[in-house]
């Protein structure tokens, strides 16, 4: 009941920075920057260890960005200069020029890395076929179905060997599921095929959209849990999901990632008992908005803190442990 | 025939070699590069914009909207009773905005684009069109927590704009660009865009243009068509049965600014398709009052690839003439 657990990135530390560009500059080696890697992703389970923590992560550091990072291991791709996410953020968006193929398992080494490094529950973290499409430039598949279901394929042989790799909680994030409403349907059609036969707790994160339009069709998603941003837009959203009922896990994201301000423990507090007027404690986990990579380390450190904090208070005047 | 741009262009460049506006905000932001220093990079990436539309072909060019975020937020602070919101997406993009909100009655308090007209114009050997929120989208694209009516706000946000306006007159701005995107998804509102629009222009001196991305244009169409502008800029790649509504209406002595190059998408178009698009067309209305352009900015695109839709869109606009 009220699990703690953050979306999936966290901060670079500066030297990974720093050796990320002189990687990608060509002065030093594949092997060395994934030396440095291994020693960020220690830090980062370390970190949510001493935070208290209860589902981890294990933070991204070999990931430029959600998209990028398969387009990089997939095959079809072409990978393009930076563009424009928003505010001052860009990413390389991938352009697709050929038919997508998964060589070899892309994010099992660094779960089965992270879950060794502790016994709490590691999260196996991948980006979903719809978000892939919608984030790519298409310049080989006919229409933007046919790339999806391309993805859905690939993406499920990945979940099926993070279970195998031992992952309980498989997160297949489809942040841009409500760009086009439109095609909510064919968001679902492509996840059933991404999440068919898997028997670990499936997980999808949805942020910065507008969760009206899609509310209560994404119940329809086949997922167990749905993670969604709140306090970016200071929980103006929560009123959509008060009817009908809603029916899965949630995670309800109580701190800005976007913002370098530290929420008190008592605003978390108060933006956890809103939730909980909606949502019952038994199917709500507690989180940040959104992937935490945009924040220092030190910022990143203080929010959960305030976060975990504001979870034992609310936990203790509940009356549960 | 001529060509032109819709508004914004990628800020940074594929050119390792110039400075890049990305890392110099970064170092802004952490202190280590002063406000002088930014504002230097700032001008050498706008002359760099100009620099490349021109040398590519284009007759009306734009500074690329290099200073401004997104499309309202850049003017909201520029209006009195606005406070920038939370981020949210930029229609059915993989882009972000904060959203303006009404907090009180809005005025005009400064000049957005004068001075940045201005800028430009001094660094172009071509006129300079600035592309401006139309008030109906700037509207749809805020948050009113004040007027709790449409009309009102539409039409105060008109009032403003048409300051704006004025004053871009007095600066000697001759092209001057309403996008409208929202109308389009709410095409029983087209009176009372327009009529804001009427006020947006009333008694300027101006090639009066508006633009509509990213959206069906049949229902209004006609009514635009009979309103009191010079040029209408559609968006042909994101429905392409607005080619239908291009060719059903009468232009009378209007101009047309046919999007037909995507915008959002890297793969090039096939001149032969263009082409035939043009045929089609030119059998309505007189290729001297046919325009060529992307089918919305060009920051959604890659830097080479954004150029080799230029060097593309000025081709094949040349090989016509």
């Amino acid at each position: 009941m009220l699990l703690t657990t953050t979306v999936g990135s966290f901060p670079k530390p500066d030297y990974l920075i720093k050796a990320r560009n002189q990687f990608s500059r060509g002065e030093i080696p594949r092997e060395q920057l994934k030396e440095l890697e291994l020693k960020a992703t220690r830090e980062c389970i370390q970190l949510q260890e001493e935070l208290g923590l209860d589902i981890l992560v294990h933070g991204e550091m070999e990931r430029g960005d959600m998209t990028t990072y398969f387009a990089e291991n997939w095959h079809g791709f072409k990978i393009s200069s930076p563009v424009r996410s928003y505010g001052n953020r860009y990413y390389r968006k991938p352009i697709v020029v050929g038919k997508l193929k998964r060589p070899k398992p892309t994010t099992v080494e660094y779960f089965k890395y992270a879950q060794s490094l502790t016994k709490k529950p590691v999260k196996g973290m991948l980006t979903g076929p719809y978000t892939m499409c919608d984030w790519s430039f298409n310049e080989y598949y006919p229409d933007r179905q046919a790339l999806t279901m391309a993805f859905a394929e690939i993406i499920h042989d990945e979940v099926m060997d993070l279970e195998k790799a031992g992952a309980k909680y498989i997160q297949i994030d489809e942040p841009a599921i409500s760009t086009r409403p439109e095609e909510l349907d064919l968001a679902i059609r492509a996840m059933q095929v991404v999440t068919a036969g898997v028997k670990a707790k499936t997980i999808s994160h949805i942020c910065y959209g507008d969760f009206k339009v899609i509310y209560p069709k994404i119940l329809e998603l086949p997922v167990d849990q749905l993670d969604l941003e709140f306090a970016n837009n200071k929980f103006m959203h929560l009123d959509v999901f008060k009817t009908p009922k809603f029916t899965k896990e949630i995670a309800v994201g109580v701190v800005d990632v976007h913002s370098h301000r530290v929420e008190t423990k008592d605003e978390v507090k108060q933006n956890i008992k809103m939730a909980l007027q909606v949502f019952a404690p038994q199917q709500t986990y507690i989180d940040p908005d959104c992937g935490l990579k945009t924040r220092t380390w030190e910022e990143a450190r203080a929010k959960l803190k305030a976060m975990v904090e504001a979870v034992r208070e609310v936990k203790q005047e509940l009356g549960v442990s | 025939m001529k060509a032109t741009v819709v508004g914004n262009y990628p800020k940074i460049s594929s050119d390792k070699s110039v400075p890049n506006l990305r890392n110099s905000l970064n170092a802004w932001d952490q202190k280590k590069l002063t406000s002088e220093k930014l504002e230097q990079v700032y001008q050498e990436t706008i002359r760099r914009a100009l620099k490349e539309q021109i040398e590519a072909g284009i007759d009306i060019v734009t500074d690329g909207q290099i200073r401004w975020d997104d499309l309202v937020t850049p003017l909201a602070k520029n209006i009195n009773g606005f406070e920038i919101g939370g981020l949210i997406r930029f229609f059915n993009n993989n882009v972000y905005y904060r959203r303006p909100v009404v907090k009180s009655k809005l005025s005009f308090k400064n000049y957005s684009t004068v001075e940045q007209f201005k800028f430009a114009q001094a660094n172009s050997s071509k006129p300079v069109k600035i592309a401006l929120p139309g008030p109906f989208t700037f509207a749809q694209l805020s948050l009113d927590e004040h007027y709790g009516n449409l009309e009102k706000l539409v039409l105060d946000l008109a009032e403003i704009l048409h300051q704006e306006v004025v004053g871009l007159e007095k600066a000697r701005c001759l092209y001057i660009q309403l996008d409208e995107p929202s109308l389009c998804f709410h095409p029983d509102q087209a009176d009372l865009a327009l009529r804001a629009i009427r006020t947006v222009f009333a008694d300027v001196e101006v090639k009066r243009t508006l633009f509509f991305y990213f959206c069906r244009v049949a229902q209004f169409l006609p009514q635009v068509l009979q309103s009191e502008i010079d040029a209408v800029g559609i968006d042909l790649v994101s429905h392409t049965e607005n080619l239908e509504a291009v060719l059903s209406n009468n232009w009378d002595t209007k101009e047309l600014i046919l999007g037909c190059f995507d915008a959002r998408n890297t793969k090039l178009e096939r001149e032969e398709d263009i082409l035939k698009i043009v045929d089609r067309i030119s059998k309505r209305i007189p290729a001297n009052r046919i325009n060529f352009s992307p089918s919305c900015g060009l920051e959604f695109l890659p830097h080479e690839s954004a150029l080799k839709k230029l060097q593309l869109i000025s081709g094949i606009a040349r090989k016509i003439n």
